[in-house]
């Protein structure tokens, strides 16, 4: 191919990009509106799936996400459950941070009154596959079931004696205790505020 | 202080326990080719953590500002033409091509100040230096980056970012030196026919990242560190 | 002197073993590497890919007449990143949970080599047809190495293959293929297999044609 001469500057040689721009950029714009519906109903749709089962309620229930200033004054979202009667049915409180190989994303259920556990479950883990994943099949998980708030969890390698004791995964211990930690933590950050909003709003 | 453990955090994690080579297998090309020499693998890593510190400071200013949704500038746009208010505007659709755009001209920048500043160095590199535009390292960082700015209770600033892109980029670094020094020996070695180039090397990088795999857990003293240390 | 280009066969066959991407040409290996723990996961890999590579190479050889020498490696791009930014969000849409899975890798496509690298070698010179038969070739040799990456590290990893379980449940999982250094281990043995699977067909041809000649 020839030298291209460089007269009518950048603008006549860089056409084509400058259409290719404008035309990929409506087919984007065009994928965005069709599918981007859908994507945030996916989105939504893992969490919302799980939060009423994580305050014992089997069927529908009216999920409404709240705002609330924690006890470290961080802004946390949680999500206020009413069951079809129109009685709060509890609360579903999202607790995020570091585990073993990375993050982990949890949602805890607990009773109107703050006082039980109700329900755990792992949104987003990636710890060691077939050992710190473990934390979130049901056997581990189910232990949190009906533990009360007033202590915090803790996680032992044997059998529990007490009843705020829980037992790790075997071979995933640092997965099991950052599980607990992050339970423990966002029941101390949000048993407060959330007792306040129950007794102060209803 | 929560802040300088996140960043500890964030720095450890990229650099160690997460390394991008070995955990997160990107820039895997540049990492069995260009390792051959300790010193032309040591100039290449910084040479990336570099280019990856341009290009994470432009993507999270690109990403805060514009990109992400309930972004501030589109927002302002909106309702200066008068739009219906409530409504979020979401331009992540077109992320990909702005970090592809971002990290162009972050290598030709770097790619400039190198023939400037080090031309021993840019005539060492060869075609590498502008190849890093297709290093997945660099793209990888600005994917990270986008994807902690989109939830908004909990958006990283640009001092997260940019630690994120230097520890990854130091402990890209680390990597591959490590393999260079190993290749200077492996090559007095004699290697089965079938396993000499990309083979033995393959292999060796596994055996780097289950050593690697012993940092995990590492930065989970860091909080309690850092809190004894400031007291 | 001009030299005959490849036909649109011979690009499909190449694309399959001889100039396999990853066996051969060394290219597209971070998602070669992340991807391949379980067939699931690779065969998406592969299916997205395919379709990057394939309207690519399609929209690219259209305007290979438009194209100036300097600013096609931006053309390139653009294409690129708006098919992979398609199929993220159509991965995202209707599979949510393997678009989990897979990550930032799905974005990670824009930099595979691979593809650039046929839009260079082939789309940008020749017609629709061949180029379309080179993006096939590729691709189908794309997916058999990461087929054949998966199948070891997903039999010896988890017992299973596309999540159905295999071997009895005596079998330890061998948990160290489905991380980082088995995936390293796994492609470095491999493509060890491949090179002497390949010198000793040579050497068995070599020695046919001298006994021929």
């Amino acid at each position: 191919m020839a030298d291209e001469p460089r007269q009518g500057g950048y603008l006549r040689q860089a056409w084509l990009v400058i259409v290719l721009a404008l035309v990929y950029g409506g087919a984007l714009a065009a994928t965005q509106t069709a599918l981007g519906p859908r994507v945030a109903a996916n989105r939504l749709r893992e969490a919302y799936r799980e939060i009423p089962k994580l305050v014992g309620l089997d069927g529908e229930a009216n999920i409404v996400p709240i705002e609330l200033t924690a006890a470290d004054g961080s802004q946390r979202q949680a999500y206020e459950v009413v069951a079809s009667d129109g009685t709060l049915a509890g609360w579903v409180l999202r607790a995020s941070g570091q585990g073993f190989q990375d993050r982990v994303e949890l949602l805890v259920g607990v009773t109107p009154d703050v006082s039980t556990i109700t329900g755990l479950y792992v949104l987003d883990q990636k710890e060691t596959p077939n050992l710190g994943s473990l934390v979130a099949e049901p056997p581990f998980r189910d232990q949190f079931r009906g533990l009360s708030t007033d202590q915090p969890i803790a996680v032992v390698t044997s059998t529990p004696t007490t009843t705020s004791q829980i037992r790790s995964v075997t071979g995933a211990t640092i997965s099991s205790t950052s599980v607990a930690e992050l339970v423990n933590r966002v029941i101390e950050d949000m048993k407060t505020p959330l007792r306040r909003l129950r007794s102060g709003g209803k | 202080m929560e802040m300088l453990i996140t960043l500890l955090q964030i720095a450890i994690g990229a650099a160690l326990i997460n390394n991008f080579v070995l955990h997160y297998f990107v820039g895997i090309c540049p990492f069995l080719g260009v390792s051959r020499r300790t010193d032309t693998a040591l100039g290449m890593g910084l040479a990336v953590t570099f280019v990856m510190s341009i290009a994470a400071l432009l993507s999270w200013v690109f990403t805060y500002y514009l990109l992400r949704p309930g972004a501030p500038l589109p927002a302002w746009v909106w309702q200066a033409v008068g739009g219906k208010s409530g409504v979020v505007i979401d331009l992540s659709v077109l992320s990909y091509i702005m970090y592809i755009f971002v990290i162009a001209a972050s290598v030709q920048f770097v790619e400039m100040y190198v023939r400037k500043f080090f031309p021993a160095l840019y005539k060492s590199f060869g075609v590498y230096l502008p190849l890093i535009t297709t290093n997945c390292a660099i793209l990888f960082a600005c994917l990270e980056i986008m994807k902690h700015l989109q939830d908004p209770t909990r958006l990283w600033g640009l001092p997260e970012a940019l630690t994120l892109a230097v520890g990854g980029g130091l402990g890209f670094t680390l990597a591959i030196v490590l393999m260079a020094g190993i290749r200077e020996e492996l090559d007095q070695c004699d290697v089965p026919h079938s396993l000499r180039g990309p083979g033995i090397a393959l292999i060796v990088a596994g055996i780097l990242a289950m050593a690697f795999m012993g940092f995990a857990g590492v930065d989970r003293g860091i909080e309690t560190t850092v809190t004894i240390l400031m007291k | 002197m001009s030299k005959t280009e490849p036909t649109a066969l011979e690009r499909f066959t190449n694309g399959i073993l001889p100039e396999n991407p990853i066996y051969r040409q060394f290219l597209g290996m971070c998602p070669t590497l992340a991807v391949t723990g379980a067939m699931k996961p690779a065969m998406t890999m592969a299916a997205a890919t395919a379709f990057v590579l394939v309207s690519a190479n399609v929209i690219i050889s259209l305007m290979r007449g438009l194209l100036r020498p300097h600013l096609r490696i931006l053309v390139f791009t653009l294409t690129i990143a708006t098919f992979v930014t398609i199929a993220d969000r159509f991965l995202e849409a209707y599979f949510y949970a393997m678009s989990k899975e897979l990550g930032p890798y799905v974005p990670l496509i824009i930099v595979n080599c691979i593809i650039i690298s046929r839009c260079e070698i082939c789309a940008s010179k020749q017609s629709v047809g061949v180029a379309l038969a080179d993006a096939l070739g590729m691709s189908l040799g794309f997916a058999l190495a990461l087929a054949s990456l998966a199948t070891v590290r997903e039999i010896l990893g988890s017992g299973s293959w596309f999540g159905v379980t295999l071997l009895p449940a005596g079998w330890p999982h061998w948990t160290i293929m489905i991380l980082s250094p088995g995936a390293f281990f796994t492609l470095g043995l491999l493509l060890a297999l491949v090179n002497w699977v390949g010198r000793r067909r040579a050497e068995a041809a070599a020695l046919r044609a001298r006994i021929k000649g």
